[in-house]
């Protein structure tokens, strides 16, 4: 198979072009066309099947990651949505949890209210209620649902949701109400709760369904848009999008929920860290992804993805209700800025310098001290090396900024002030993986760390000490990681339905038919993608909880019928994860399933890249130059001899010891001393953390400051 | 044994344990560790427990404490709850003295030592490092029942011994073993046990957790590096709050007073509640003294766990505004040290044991409500115009034959914020102190033998300003069977208080079986009503106040609230002197506005929302699910 990967992201589109049978990988970077994404990846595919020397049509999956969805709500530049919901509930999304974001401050303001998804206007309600049971309480009066939305599409909204009480229970009223927005007003975007999420806690399941109607008319057009333009291009294959469940989504699923790909672009760079890892020859990875604002950090077990809890899926301040991979964002990264607050407490980020005016050392106009001028006054960051000689950066304003800023207001010397910049920020990262590791039960020895981004590599190594990883794994092109993790993934669709069930009193078949039914339709799904059956992998899932707790966990359960033994496994498990998550177990208590789902996996094709070049153990063909940097060793920070290497010109079987630096374009990795670090031979860096009893010292001169948090 | 001999409100002094230097980035990362602890210790708390005033409402607190129960940190929770653990464990230490021991569970809810109310139960667990009690993990959370005259609440009790089963300072586990006889002296004597426990399960394992996680960072970095971080990230909270009150001219201010309802048996009896703040250098004081003796009923406050907690919530607040002041100054001791409250022994404010004290949230609220209004003048861009500073705090229950259990929901019925400088006010939000979150309408519904029939912004619009103030909500809720409704609630008499020109709020109310021949007005506050099956109840919750003048208001902002019916066509033109061209396009007439302005600044007009509608009557409203309920119950 001839496939490509696309990852749009903030600042640049990454792209990896692979055929399967010829193992020739690619892969291309290009900045990102913020107006219209479409472009930059319309562009992308045709420069890199150019440089493959193949025709576009000669393409057999197009894979992509995006942050579109996630960007409109950032951004708030979503459609004007209206809704239709039931009669006497008309203010849900305004009121939602009744709780404030903060618990000291009377200046705050509710987004739900101040940036409202639907504006209380096109909030209009109709008679209807359905009761706890499903039966109707109140019949839908249909007249006066036509006459709502005829008054929606007069107000000149773009998309219409229909949310109603209890519709996960019975979807007539709300079925009845699409056909009539359909008749109607058959060019708005639909948006209907039964369909979209139907599942029960009316607040975060009428905006997840609002979200859907907000970003929908956007990503309908720019789906469209891209795949009218590969159509133009020669491309016969469809596109599929990746999911904030690392799903894969057809053009028309992406566009009926587009809400599935809030979390697209972060969830592609996990994936891509398993791929890597995996490659590597580890199944436990923590991924940390860096940039140069935020960080974003991934744990899989095994090469498994963990999943977020459904009540902690948010997008910016809106929930959104609907499978996620378990992907931790921190306001961490090359920009942050380091400085004294007025009570003497030395902070870095979360506050960004970003790209613009970015670091001092870029000499862009900015002045305050940021991780990247740290880097640079340690001698970690080169300044003629930067971007691969791309761009210089100016040591002497990196200088001037950590001496007017944190080491003045500190009374630490410049390199001092770098070294705890770069150790907070550090710890920031640590709380966060331990946060994601250590505190739900996974013991971060058993884990390699895989470095992504431009930022990435430069902490890792120090992240890995302190968490506990005794390896940091840097692969060939750590900026494009998550685009080739579009490609490392399997072709996945997950559905869900509300079940109410009780293990003690379980109705074997009724749940037994549920799960065929959801079976059925993610087969029906992959079969139409094109997988052949016997690709087709299927996972049951129940979400259970004691009986009285309001708060679920996913329990894998068996295929096959529901019956006793069924039960029993699915108690023991259950106890089971409750414990390693909460730490206790109630084996006397009956438990309950709200919901069930069934995840449908098309297995592609492995993602095998070639082997590099074997060189010897010495580096020194790739040697570029021999400087000094500052290190922490034997409890002083202190500058020492620190060698740098070319990446480009490093072979596996390579053997680097710490300190040292290695540049390539899109990165840096940083080798501390005591470390030592060889390359393998897909051209990975894999750096053994603990594997020296100089590091062990080091780790044990660190602890002072270091931060094992918990 | 008698509490009365404990000297209230007594803190313990400087920490006098051996400090060390702690360099500037250990500092900030065990900081960090602090809050983690505590956030991580809620998460667990909300996520296993099973009564959803805990899990939905997450109405708890949690956190580690120093061995005297300075507070180290605390969870970002209900900000009634943080602050109230220091005063449990002082509490309960004057019961135990040294007699605590590795592996003892305590369990405490005694208001005259420390407890924020009865039924706020706290569980807290030792730490020992080295045989040395280095401090505390200790949550608290509201628990469904105490065991009180009345299921759930008891605003009308006899004394502290009538509204709860007192817990001063029970082990509940001795070294490690379960004191079973305790334990079912506990369970026993609720009436909801199997929700109790399965909550006070959830506190324990809490405890146990932060414990541990505190332990850790101890064996990482050393006992006297940690307890000097700690200590020092005190003084530094402290000294970014006194920075902020020496900013402050010193002076009086105020006095303002505000009125609560009744005190739930003595019907048309209002109770001042009188605020004064006296600002000297760092220090501030909150001044009760005028304030309403203490009542016979359960409508007093403990001094420690609830007033103290309400004075350094409203100082902290409006002084380090999370939003508006640029940095993140932790909670902890620290931001308590510089507030000094005054509350004459006697008062609603600082009761005689054994008066019961069961309902004391609104008092506390309104004091907050005061300080903010009694600032306006010093800091206006800092304060909001009068909140609705009181809540509708409900009890539903049952008596289910098939569990041998009661049944008992608790409701919090939010009210809304007033107008703020440079912006409007956050409607339909728990406001001030309470920070709970609501429970889903299909939780209900599904879980218990009831059905909310409407849940929407009441239909009277936000009180006029220049930033207007926040709407309430209306909220019906209906019996499915024979049960019992309690609440504790206030501002059904007095408004909150415009500033700067800005409208005073609307007045809550609350009906049984509105707009039907059953039609009764309810009190605020009442304790054991019985309810048959089918009737229901209304709840409209204050619209706050406005604040400045609402003649200054942008007529585009006026024409917008319209859109959203904020506002009214009507109001648009008496309070805010717009006029539109059209009821259609609602095009402002620039003209006619401004001739109406004119005439309006130099005629007498109303400022306040309640008397709007005193004349008017509040409107109808009413939900298809409601009328199709009457109709199944046979209620005309």
């Amino acid at each position: 198979m001839k496939r490509i990967g696309v990852d749009v992201g903030g600042t640049f589109t990454d792209l990896i072009y692979v055929d399967d049978e010829s193992g020739t990988v690619l892969v291309h970077k290009l900045p990102t066309t913020p107006d219209d994404p479409s472009q930059g990846t319309v562009q992308g595919i045709r420069e890199l099947t150019e440089e493959a020397g193949e025709a576009p049509s000669s393409l057999d999956q197009v894979f992509h990651g995006t942050t579109i969805a996630t960007n409109i709500v950032i951004e708030h530049n979503g459609a004007r949505v209206g809704l239709i919901t039931t009669e006497g509930y008309r203010d849900i999304l305004h009121i939602a949890r009744h709780k404030k974001p903060l618990n000291f401050s009377n200046y705050q303001d509710l987004p739900w209210q101040r940036y409202p998804i639907v504006r209380r206007r096109d909030r209009l309600t109709v008679p209807e209620r359905v009761s706890r049971d499903g039966t109707v309480l109140v019949p839908l009066d249909e007249e006066a649902a036509r006459a709502q939305v005829r008054k929606l599409k007069e107000a000149g909204v773009d998309a219409v949701a229909v949310c109603f009480l209890f519709s996960f229970l019975n979807a007539e009223h709300e079925q009845r109400v699409a056909e009539i927005v359909r008749d109607e007003f058959p060019e708005a975007f639909l948006s209907v709760s039964s369909e979209v999420l139907p599942q029960y806690r009316e607040y975060e399941r009428f905006s997840t369904v609002c979200l859907n109607a907000y970003v929908g008319p956007k990503v309908a057009t720019y789906v469209g848009r891209l795949e009218q333009e590969l159509h133009e291009l020669g491309l016969r294959t469809h596109v599929h999008l990746m999911t904030s469940a690392s799903g894969v989504a057809t053009p028309e699923a992406a566009v009926q929920r587009p809400v599935n790909l809030l979390m697209s672009g972060p969830v592609a760079g996990v994936v891509g860290g398993i791929w890597a890892g995996k490659q590597a020859g580890y199944g436990n990875v923590i991924t940390l992804d860096v940039g140069g604002t935020s960080a974003d950090i991934g744990l899989a077990q095994e090469g498994r993805l963990r999943m977020k809890h459904l009540l902690d899926t948010r997008v910016g301040p809106y929930q959104a209700m609907i499978p996620m991979v378990d992907v931790d964002t921190i306001g961490a990264g090359g920009g942050s800025i380091a400085y004294v607050d007025q009570g003497g407490i030395f902070r870095v980020g979360p506050r960004s310098a970003g790209a613009d005016p970015g670091p001092a050392a870029y000499d862009r106009g900015g002045t305050e001290a940021t991780a990247t001028d740290a880097m640079v006054n340690l001698g970690w960051l080169q300044p003629e090396a930067f971007l691969g000689g791309g761009m210089t950066l100016r040591a002497d304003l990196a200088r001037r900024a950590f001496e007017e800023g944190p080491a003045k207001a500190l009374g630490m010397s410049v390199e001092e002030a770098s070294m705890g910049a770069v150790q907070i920020l550090t710890h920031s990262m640590v709380q966060s993986i331990e946060e994601n590791s250590v505190r739900k039960g996974y013991d971060p020895r058993d884990f390699a760390l895989v470095a992504e981004g431009g930022a990435g590599p430069l902490f890792a190594a120090q992240i890995a000490l302190e968490v506990g990883t005794p390896h940091v794994l840097v692969p060939p092109y750590p900026g494009v990681t998550a685009a080739m993790g579009l490609l490392a993934t399997d072709m996945v669709y997950e559905e869900v339905a509300t079940a109410y069930q009780r293990l003690s009193s379980l109705d074997q078949p009724a749940l037994e038919e549920l799960f065929d039914r959801l079976e059925e339709k993610v087969r029906t799904q992959l079969a139409e993608d094109g997988v052949a059956p016997d690709q087709v992998v299927v996972h049951r899932i129940a979400d259970c909880r004691y009986l009285g707790q309001g708060y679920e966990l996913r329990v894998d359960v068996p295929a096959g019928p529901v019956d006793h033994p069924w039960e029993e496994r699915v108690r023991a498990d259950f106890h089971d994860i409750h414990e390693r998550e909460y730490s206790r177990r109630f084996e006397e208590s009956d438990i309950e399933i709200p919901n069930v789902r069934v995840r449908g996996v098309g297995l592609m094709p492995p993602l095998e890249t070639s082997e590099v070049e074997h060189g010897g153990e010495s580096p020194d063909a790739a040697l570029r130059d021999e400087g000094e940097a500052w290190f922490h060793v034997g409890g002083t920070l202190q500058q020492v001899p620190t060698r740098s290497y070319d990446r480009a010109a490093l072979k596996a079987g390579n053997r680097l010891a710490g300190p040292a630096i290695v540049n390539q374009y899109d990165t840096t990795t940083v080798i501390p001393p005591g470390m030592t670090a060889h390359v393998d031979r897909f051209g990975n860096i894999v750096i053994e953390v603990a594997a020296s009893a100089e590091a062990k010292a080091l780790a044990a001169a660190l602890g002072a400051v270091a931060s094992e948090t918990v | 044994m008698s509490v009365t001999e404990y000297e209230v409100g007594k803190h313990p002094g400087p920490p006098t344990r051996p400090r060390v230097e702690v360099d500037p980035i250990t500092l900030r990362v065990l900081g960090g560790a602090f809050h983690a602890i505590a956030k991580e210790m809620a998460g667990v708390l909300f996520r296993m427990s099973y009564s959803s005033i805990i899990r939905e409402s997450e109405d708890l607190g949690a956190g580690i404490f120093d061995a005297e129960g300075r507070e180290l940190c605390e969870s970002d929770s209900t900000p009634m709850h943080i602050g109230s653990l220091p005063w449990y464990i002082r509490g309960f230490l004057h019961r135990l003295g040294d007699d605590v021991e590795e592996g003892d569970v305590i369990v405490h809810n005694h208001p005259y030592l420390g407890a924020s109310h009865s039924p706020d139960v706290a569980v807290a667990v030792p730490i020992f490092h080295e045989g040395e009690l280095l401090g505390w993990a200790a949550v608290t959370a509201h628990v469904l029942d105490v065991g009180g005259s009345f299921p759930g609440i008891n605003a009308d009790a006899f004394d502290v011994y009538a509204e709860a089963k007192l817990y001063n300072g029970l082990r509940w586990y001795r070294r490690g073993e379960l004191n079973t006889d305790v334990d079912r002296m506990i369970f026993d004597n609720v009436r909801t046990e199997t929700m109790n426990r399965g909550d006070m399960n959830a506190m324990l394992a809490a405890c146990q957790l932060g414990r541990e996680r505190f332990l850790r960072l101890v064996q990482r970095y050393g006992d006297d590096v940690v307890m000097s971080a700690a200590y020092d990230w005190m003084d530094y909270s402290e000294r970014m709050l006194r920075a902020e009150i020496e900013k402050i001219p010193d002076g009086e201010y105020g006095p303002i007073v505000g009125w609560l309802d009744d005190d739930a048996r003595n019907r048309d009896v209002r109770l001042r509640v009188e605020t004064k703040v006296v600002v000297k250098g760092d220090r501030i004081t909150i001044d009760l003294t005028g304030s309403n003796p203490e009542v016979p009923t359960g409508f007093n406050v403990p001094f420690e766990g609830s007033l103290l907690v309400g004075a350094y919530y409203a100082v902290r607040t409006i002084l380090l505004d999370e939003v508006t002041f640029p940095e993140h100054v932790p909670q902890n001791d620290g931001v308590f040290r510089p507030v000094d409250v005054i509350a004459p022994k006697g008062t609603i404010f600082n009761p005689n044991f054994p008066r019961a004290c069961f309902s004391r949230f609104t008092q506390v609220q309104r004091v907050v409500d005061n300080t903010i209004l009694a600032l306006a003048e010093a800091l206006p861009d800092k304060v909001t115009a009068g909140n609705s500073a009181g809540i509708h705090f409900c009890a539903y229950s049952g008596f289910d034959e098939s569990a041998g259990e009661y049944w008992l929901y608790l409701e919090v019925n939010e009210g809304s914020y007033g107008g703020r400088h440079g912006k409007d006010a956050m409607d339909s939000v728990d406001n001030l102190m309470a920070n709970t979150r609501n429970n889903p309408i299909e939780e209900l519904d599904m879980r218990f033998p009831m059905r909310c029939d409407q849940y929407e912004l009441r239909p009277e619009p936000a009180a006029p300003g220049k930033w207007r103030g926040g709407i309430g909500i209306i909220r019906r809720n209906r019996f499915l069977v024979d049960g019992v409704y309690s609440c504790e609630g206030d501002r059904q008499t007095d408004a909150p208080m415009g500033i700067f020109g800005g409208w005073d709020g609307l007045v809550a109310s609350c009906r049984r079986n509105p707009d039907t021949l059953r039609q009764e007005l309810l009190h605020a506050k009442v304790t054991g009503v019985p309810f048959a099956a089918g009737e229901f109840i209304e709840f409209r919750e204050p619209n706050a106040a406005g604040y400045g003048d609402p003649l200054d208001r942008d007529p585009a902002l006026v024409r917008e609230d319209v859109l959203d019916d904020f506002t009214t066509i009507e109001l648009a033109r008496d309070a805010y002197g717009v006029v539109f061209a059209d009821e259609q396009s609602l095009e402002i007439d620039d003209g006619a506005t401004a001739a109406l302005r004119a005439e309006l600044r130099e005629r007498p007009r109303f400022t306040s929302l309640t008397d709007y509608y005193a004349e008017r009557g509040l409107p109808p409203s009413s939900s298809p699910s409601s009328l199709a309920g009457n109709r199944e119950f046979g209620i005309d």
